[in-house]
């Protein structure tokens, strides 16, 4: 009897489609194929993958309220708090930064133009929800059975729900990826008296009313993991749409990127006025009661020379790098091995965990860029091998990526330093050049960051290991140039390519002044 | 005379001055060549008749055209303020601002040409050139006579006009030339033709605030384009506000006080039965031929040195670019085909490389040349157009890939612009042969994917590499 109410219980809670019957919890029959747990850019790609392949599919999507009680819907962090929204005030920002040129190409605006935030804010909040809409709508479409519940494991085939109103439900799968993306790191080693916002939280409509449109606002960046672009990205938008904005950096910018190239990305934002706290700690921040936020800080100028600072800022955002989203999950009860370090999930080439039949994908996975693209593609390719159609891996190497930025950056393969350490400075040859995009001329506007760089293995064919651009539309710029570095791209197949006259992009197919040589790098003319 | 090398100057002897290379026409070909060939050696002087850069920087075209196009789309820009958050930014536009600026680089590019060629050593020689009746090839500049082993003819084109005999009045109107010449923004425009530059300047003038008509022959602009091109943009221009008068010809043009009134007849010419209907554009302030353009090759007294010219008067060349006269080249729009800077630019090198370095095999790829269109929203293409990749292998063996999106940038306006975008491949391996695309930032997304082509890339090099994001150029890396 009891067996039989608990079967009822599992019927009840869980509704089947298509003509497969349920089955018995245990291996060789399950509810599912597949269950996914996160309904990020990995976890959506992976089970529209699944289900168009003929996979029974459930994804369990379900976003843990922030500290200050905000949580979003379908689509994860790229969709709700990460590069949609992003892009889209970078936009706003490039807008802002458009009309001071306008007056250049003739013009004219009379009286002063001001930003609202809270049309922006609405503006794109009302495009999330769209999308997060047309995700649901999508997994209705490809039968994907989607859950609005936190998922866990209860063992390696079975996985827990818990909705908001505490309903518990059981899901047996053959096989489980989880997807669950990564949150913003919260400051615990200094003093916080008063709330201040997570980098995500910038994104939320509840803390729109936050940031003032006058007063400083201050960017603080730790220098971990991949997401260190997301505080210059931030501080560039903030600045863009005429609000204050300042950065403080531990130590350098965009670690792991090549640094030249960082320094060409922070010095234009110091050109346009952005203030940027070089080899600085904050120590505490209080709210005061004039309701501006005091921050102190340690500024060490080396091992001996420290200086305490302090000033006041009307919102102070954190961008000090992400953690995976692993707590609750039950894993490594149920033997998921997780890295001693991150605390992300540890996998093979072919996603696997230390679990046979659970696989990880995304930004909760250990050594895996933390890039919507890489987690969407990888979550294809498993869906494919589980479907048993495929067994291509996922390849990580030459990832293009750009950083949104002011002066946007926009690159793929190795920075000049990865290049150096692993082949040798005399192994390799760096083209490079200074250039004007023509938009800048008659805008009078600061071209002195400008630059591309190709690093290639200086022995015969000079295959290019690695290409930089610094520049308007930096993202449309580079992707058909990782297709080519794809291809193997060599240094003479670049410069045998007609450019494409005026642009930007061309300038990467008429580089020649090598570093090596030393000769000025500056383009001039036609 | 410049100060040249000792071992290297041009020798004067009765009176004809013999250099290594000499170049006739100072534009972008006819530069690069003469300045490739000095930096291998090489004695070289170029003959120009006006500025030097020729169309592309000297004059007009190029850069004036990208910094118009900029212009315009600020005035996008400005349309779209509001969506984004900004308060208050209504914009007139002063067109004699733009122009001062305009003019002042153009000028400032000028110097430059200038000071490259005098640091180069090119000699350059102000006037019109002229073949003359000596047995060995010899120009006449001024009654200056010059002489070369290896001559260049890289003269370029002009606008295309309409005589008053066949159109009464059409001298009454402009070309692209007079464009840059304009010194206000006309009220109302009436541009004729359906190429690119027909379609740049009008959607250049409908932006800057210009009543803009656009009278075209046939049915659809850009009709060389790939057929997703050309039905795109014909629409694009249509949303954008430009009255368009399709199967049209501009029948007579008469001058009075109110402005020009241009008489047009229209006919679908699919339609044998159909009558010729006739209207009238009233108080029209500028009309603007931009109907085709033409080799600048009368006056150069070719006939009598043996160069061919085809039926359309422009120079024929092999793929050396080596003309049908032993020691005389041509390159550039003067040979009418691929009728862009970097391909002269380019071509114009490789012959030098071949004249003056002893490679014998050097000489331009002229399959796969990308091409940016200027429009509203930019075009870009490179290779065959899904149409002339059937005609070449027969429809089984190709396959296009066709998309089409509203960029994340008009997700938040009110005003909208789609992107298109279509992949043509071919054979079992789905090897790319043409891009097709029109969409905001195509003009700066086509230059990787032009290299990716040209180094033979397929479908599945094009899936394998991962998308950037979020962007529009990772539409063409993920289509299905």
């Amino acid at each position: 009897m009891a067996a039989f109410r608990r079967g009822c219980a599992r019927w009840q809670q869980v509704r089947f489609l298509g003509a497969r019957a349920p089955g018995r919890t245990f291996a060789g029959t399950h509810h599912y194929d597949l269950v996914v747990i996160g309904g990020g850019s990995g976890g959506l790609a992976c089970s529209r993958e699944a289900a168009q392949l003929g996979q029974k599919v459930a994804v369990l999507d379900h976003v843990q309220p922030s500290a200050r009680g905000t949580a979003w819907g379908l689509g994860g962090t790229c969709v709700n708090v990460g590069c949609i929204p992003k892009k889209l005030m970078h936009q706003a920002a490039l807008l802002g930064v458009a009309m001071d040129d306008a007056g250049k190409f003739g013009w004219s605006i009379p009286g002063p133009v001001s930003h609202d935030w809270s049309t922006l804010a609405q503006a794109v909040q009302n495009y999330v929800k769209s999308l997060n809409w047309g995700h649901r709508v999508q997994l209705q479409d490809r039968k994907v059975k989607y859950f609005n519940t936190r998922g866990s494991l209860l063992d390696r085939h079975t996985v827990r729900g818990l909705d908001a109103k505490g309903t518990e439900m059981t899901l047996t799968a053959r096989n489980i990826v989880i997807a669950t993306g990564g949150r913003p790191r919260y400051p615990t080693h200094m003093f916080i008296h008063a709330w201040t916002e997570v980098m995500f939280g910038i994104f939320n409509k509840v803390t729109f009313a936050l940031v003032k449109s006058h007063g400083q606002n201050l960017s603080r960046m730790e220098d971990c993991g991949a997401s260190v672009y997301v505080g210059l990205e931030c501080a560039g938008l903030l600045a863009g749409i005429g609000l204050d904005a300042s950065v403080m950096v531990r130590s350098v910018a965009l670690r792991g990127f090549d640094q030249q190239m960082a320094q060409l990305v922070t010095g234009h934002m110091e050109a346009r006025g952005t203030r940027f706290h070089w080899g600085c700690v904050p120590t505490s921040v209080e709210k005061l009661p004039s309701g501006l936020l005091q921050v102190k800080w340690t500024e060490v100028r080396s091992d001996l020379e420290r200086v305490e600072r302090e000033d006041t800022f009307s919102s102070v955002l954190w961008a000090i790098g992400r953690v995976p989203e692993t707590t609750g999950l039950n894993l490594p009860q149920v033997g998921v091995q997780l890295h001693p370090d991150t605390g992300k999930i540890v996998v093979a080439t072919d996603e696997r965990t230390t679990v046979s039949n659970v696989y990880a994908i995304g930004d909760v996975a250990e050594g895996r860029p933390e890039l919507t693209p890489t987690a969407v593609k990888a979550g294809k390719l498993l869906a494919r091998r589980l479907a048993g159609q495929s067994n291509q891996l996922m390849d990580y190497h030459s990832v293009p990526t750009t950083v949104f930025t002011p002066l946007e950056y926009g690159c793929v393969g190795l920075s000049e330093e990865s290049a150096e350490s692993r082949y040798g400075k005399d192994n390799i040859e760096v083209y490079h050049a200074f250039y004007k995009p023509l938009e800048f001329t008659i805008a009078e506007r600061d071209a002195s960051h400008c630059y591309v760089k190709v690093v290639c293995d200086r022995a015969g064919v000079q295959r290019v290991l690695g290409l930089h651009f610094t520049g308007p539309s930096a993202g449309e710029v580079i992707q058909g140039f990782a297709v080519s570095v794809r291809c193997g791209l060599t240094y003479a197949q670049l410069r045998d390519t007609v450019g494409i006259h005026p642009t930007c992009a061309e300038e990467l197919t008429k580089i020649h002044i090598t570093k090596r040589s030393g000769l000025d790098a500056t383009v001039t003319g036609c | 005379m410049h100060k040249l090398a000792a071992a290297s100057h041009p020798m004067a002897s009765d009176a004809v001055t013999r250099f290594d290379f000499l170049v006739i026409g100072g534009g972008s070909g006819g530069l690069a060549g003469a300045r490739r060939a000095a930096e291998l050696g090489a004695t070289c002087a170029v003959i120009e008749n006006n500025r030097l850069g020729g169309t592309c920087g000297g004059n007009v075209f190029h850069v004036f055209w990208k910094v118009m196009w900029n212009t315009s789309v600020h005035a996008e820009y400005l349309h779209d303020h509001a969506d984004y958050g900004f308060e208050g930014a209504q914009a007139h536009f002063s067109w004699q601002l733009i122009k001062n600026k305009r003019d002042a680089y153009v000028s400032h590019l000028n110097q430059i040409y200038r000071n490259n060629l005098d640091k180069a050593r090119i000699q350059t020689i102000q006037g019109n050139a002229r073949f003359t009746d000596d047995p060995e090839p010899t120009v006449e500049v001024s009654g200056k006579k010059y002489t070369a082993p290896h001559i260049l003819i890289a003269t370029g084109g002009h606008p295309s006009t309409v005589s008053d005999e066949d159109v009464p009045g059409a001298s009454l109107g402009i070309t692209s030339d007079g464009f840059f010449e304009l010194e206000s923004c006309p009220r109302h425009s009436v541009l004729v033709g359906a190429g690119y530059i027909a379609v740049e300047m009008a959607g250049i003038l409908s932006s800057l605030g210009s009543k803009t008509s656009l009278i075209i022959r046939h049915d659809g602009v850009l009709r060389n384009f790939d057929a997703l091109i050309s039905s795109n943009c014909t629409k694009e221009l249509e949303n954008s506000g430009i009255d368009l008068w399709r199967n049209t010809q501009v029948k007579s043009v008469q001058k009075t006080e109110q402005g020009l009134n241009i008489t047009l007849g229209t006919k679908d010419v699919k339609d044998k039965d159909a009558k010729e209907k006739t209207d009238r554009i009233q108080g029209v302030d500028c009309l603007l031929w931009a109907i085709g353009r033409e080799p600048n090759t009368a006056g150069l007294n070719l006939s009598q040195m043996g160069v061919k010219l085809d039926p359309k008067g422009c120079i024929v060349v092999d793929e050396f670019q080596n003309t049908t006269r032993q020691g005389i080249y041509a390159l550039g729009d003067v040979c009418g085909k691929a009728l862009l800077t970097p391909v002269a630019i380019a071509a114009g090198r490789k012959l030098a490389h071949r004249l003056f370095e002893g490679k014998a095999e050097s000489k331009l790829d002229y399959t796969n040349i990308p091409t940016v269109v200027f429009t509203h929203p930019p075009i870009g293409t490179i290779g065959l157009t899904e149409d002339e990749a059937i005609r070449s292998w027969g429809k089984t063996s190709v396959k296009a890939y066709t998309t089409s999106f509203t960029p994340m940038y008009y997700t938040i306006t009110s005003r909208k612009t789609k992107c298109v975008m279509k992949l043509v491949c071919v054979g079992k391996e789905e090897k790319v042969v043409g891009l097709h695309m029109q969409g905001p930032g195509c003009d700066e997304m086509l230059q990787g994917f032009a290299v990716a082509i040209k180094m033979g890339a397929t479908k599945a090099d094009f899936d394998n590499t991962i998308a950037i994001h979020p962007t529009s150029s990772e539409e063409l890396v993920t289509m299905r």
